[in-house]
């Protein structure tokens, strides 16, 4: 075990992330500006206020992404370039680059929901017990979590050409068909309730709503985080030795 | 050090790698001792890039056996003996020069300072550049740097001079001199010969995934068995020359006559005695580079057709 050579990978992986503005934009300055145009809404879903809803929705919104859509396509790029090449040529272990991208995705994911958590309370005005704010919280940190995987899977199984609109088209099918732009109803939730996303919504909605948390949520979220990670371990083996 | 000296630091026991019905690699045996610089040339896809992926365990053999200071390929490298350069290999972008070579530095048991490296890599003075915004010629020498951030016993280098101008050309190798020097095997391929000819003590030729020769440079000059020679005749007899004894080739440009000649003394006396009176006469051996030609030429006369044969067709030697 290196654990200090994934852990200073994991920092330099951080570290990247902050210098690049197009990141920024798409997990804190997107959610953010969408937050403070919408939220004021006079409607209600899920059985709490919009503004309740929507803060879940864009803090969800922007860590997903960051955890998605900015990874699949660096990992695919980097495999290109050969750099998961060039760190096999030293003694970190073969798994370190894998492992580091998700913690760096973990970590980077806490300030793009903290600040919409922020906004929640001091811009829209929403109050909840303490314990309900950690909730939700980690209720989002930890569905990232499913995406920081599937990035994974997605960004060693398609070429740098190829993995941009499908990972595009397949982040936007779990945006719109979890409901974390407008609530779900009728044909559409029933659709919405296989998906990880829609739950992600929903324990936040209930834990503010009703302080209860829905048991088969959890068991989707988990089986969705267990089916990537078993997806994005086969998927890295199979291309152990191409990289 | 774990490894001093005793037997081979790698050996490759009938090593394959087969492609479907493709022999990339095809029953190679070596061994690289402590402290030799050796050269691997070949031709494109003789081979070269599949072996030295193997050597670094990005690879596994179809069959055969990697041994490397007494462990496998993987434990070598993940036990901080190999530094390695690939041409395949590539840079994380976003950091600066200095931030990549001390992250790697930090992944071995044994870094080396970071300001080291970077002069010994000739790299000090773009330190803080961003890795993305370097010229051909200044990523390759970054690419070399992280293969020497660490302490190792190894050093692997594939094409490492390839997009360096000639000035750093010869630094590249002054500085790799000096790391040798104190112990190190180093392995690169190159296909500059003129550069395994100068800095290599021993030549591995390898063709159609197979060792062809295997010696110092002067070895495989001599291997290929035949002289060079070059001398102005006034009146060219065409068919004449091309009638001389022990003749491998014969080149006419005006009245400057060049022959290449298995047995050069023979050659040159059959003109004489026949009433010539050859001027300016040289003799002189192959260059590696001819030496490379002949060699990988005649295995592919000899050995040409087993490519198309059928998979499982044994190769004879």
């Amino acid at each position: 075990m290196n654990m200090r050579g994934t852990l200073s990978l994991t920092a330099t992986e951080i570290k990247r992330l902050r210098r690049n503005r197009r990141y920024l934009i798409f997990t804190i300055g997107l959610p953010v500006l969408l937050y403070l145009i919408f939220s004021k809404q006079k409607a209600s879903a899920y059985g709490v206020t919009f503004a309740a809803f929507y803060m879940v929705g864009m803090a969800a919104f922007g860590a997903f992404s960051g955890a998605f859509n900015n990874n699949t396509i660096r990992i695919s790029q980097e495999r290109k370039d050969g750099w998961i090449r060039q760190l096999r040529l030293t003694p970190l272990p073969p798994n370190s680059y894998v492992v580091a991208k998700i913690l760096a995705s973990m970590a980077t994911s806490v300030p793009a929901i903290v600040i919409v958590l922020l906004l929640g309370r001091f811009y829209a005005g929403i109050h909840m017990a303490p314990w309900k704010w950690v909730a939700i919280g980690v209720t989002i940190w930890l569905g990232t979590l499913i995406f920081a995987a599937l990035a994974v899977a997605i960004g060693y199984a398609f070429d740098p050409d190829s993995v941009q609109p499908v990972s595009i088209v397949l982040y936007f099918l779990f945006v719109i068909f979890g409901g974390l732009w407008f609530p779900l109803s009728g044909g559409l939730k029933t659709f919405g309730e296989v998906t990880p996303t829609y739950w992600v919504m929903r324990i936040s909605t209930d834990v503010f709503g009703t302080g209860s948390i829905p048991t088969a949520g959890i068991l989707v979220i988990l089986a969705w985080l267990v089916g990537f990670v078993t997806l994005a371990t086969l998927v890295v083996r199979a291309k152990a030795e191409v990289l | 050090m774990s490894h001093n000296g005793a037997g081979p630091v790698v050996s490759f026991e009938n090593v394959s790698k087969h492609y479907g019905s493709l022999r990339a690699v095809d029953g190679l045996s070596l061994d690289l001792r402590t402290g030799e610089t050796v050269a691997l040339l070949g031709p494109n896809g003789a081979g070269k890039s599949t072996s030295l992926d193997m050597l670094l365990g990005l690879r596994k053999p179809t069959s055969g056996k990697i041994q490397m200071f007494g462990s496998d390929p993987y434990h070598a490298v993940q036990g901080g003996h190999v530094g390695a350069m690939l041409q395949s290999g590539g840079l994380m972008p976003e950091v600066t020069v200095r931030e990549l070579v001390a992250l790697v530095a930090g992944f071995h048991p044994r870094p080396v300072p970071v300001d080291i490296t970077l002069k010994r890599a000739g790299i000090d003075s773009i330190a803080d550049q961003r890795v993305d915004k370097l010229s051909g010629g200044q990523t390759q020498r970054v690419r070399f740097s992280l293969a020497i951030a660490g302490e190792c016993d190894l050093i692997v280098l594939d094409e490492p001079t390839t997009a360096m101008d000639v000035e750093t050309r010869q630094l590249f190798w002054a500085n790799m001199k000096a790391e040798v020097a104190e112990g190190k095997t180093l392995l690169f391929a190159t296909h500059y010969l003129e550069e395994a000819d100068q800095a290599a003590d021993r030549i591995l030729v390898i063709n159609r995934g197979r060792l062809l020769a295997d010696g110092t440079p002067t070895e495989i000059k001599a291997r290929a068995g035949a002289k060079q020679m070059s001398f102005r005749l006034d009146s060219v007899d065409e068919p004449f020359l091309l009638g001389l004894p022990a003749l491998v080739s014969v080149e006419i440009r005006n009245d400057l006559v060049q022959i290449q000649s298995t047995d050069s003394d023979a050659t040159l006396y059959a003109v004489i005695d026949a009433g010539y009176r050859p001027r300016e006469i040289e003799v002189g051996s192959l260059g590696l580079e001819q030496a490379f030609l002949a060699i990988t030429a005649e295995d592919d006369k000899v050995n040409g057709k087993a490519q198309a044969q059928p998979a499982g067709e044994a190769i004879g030697k």
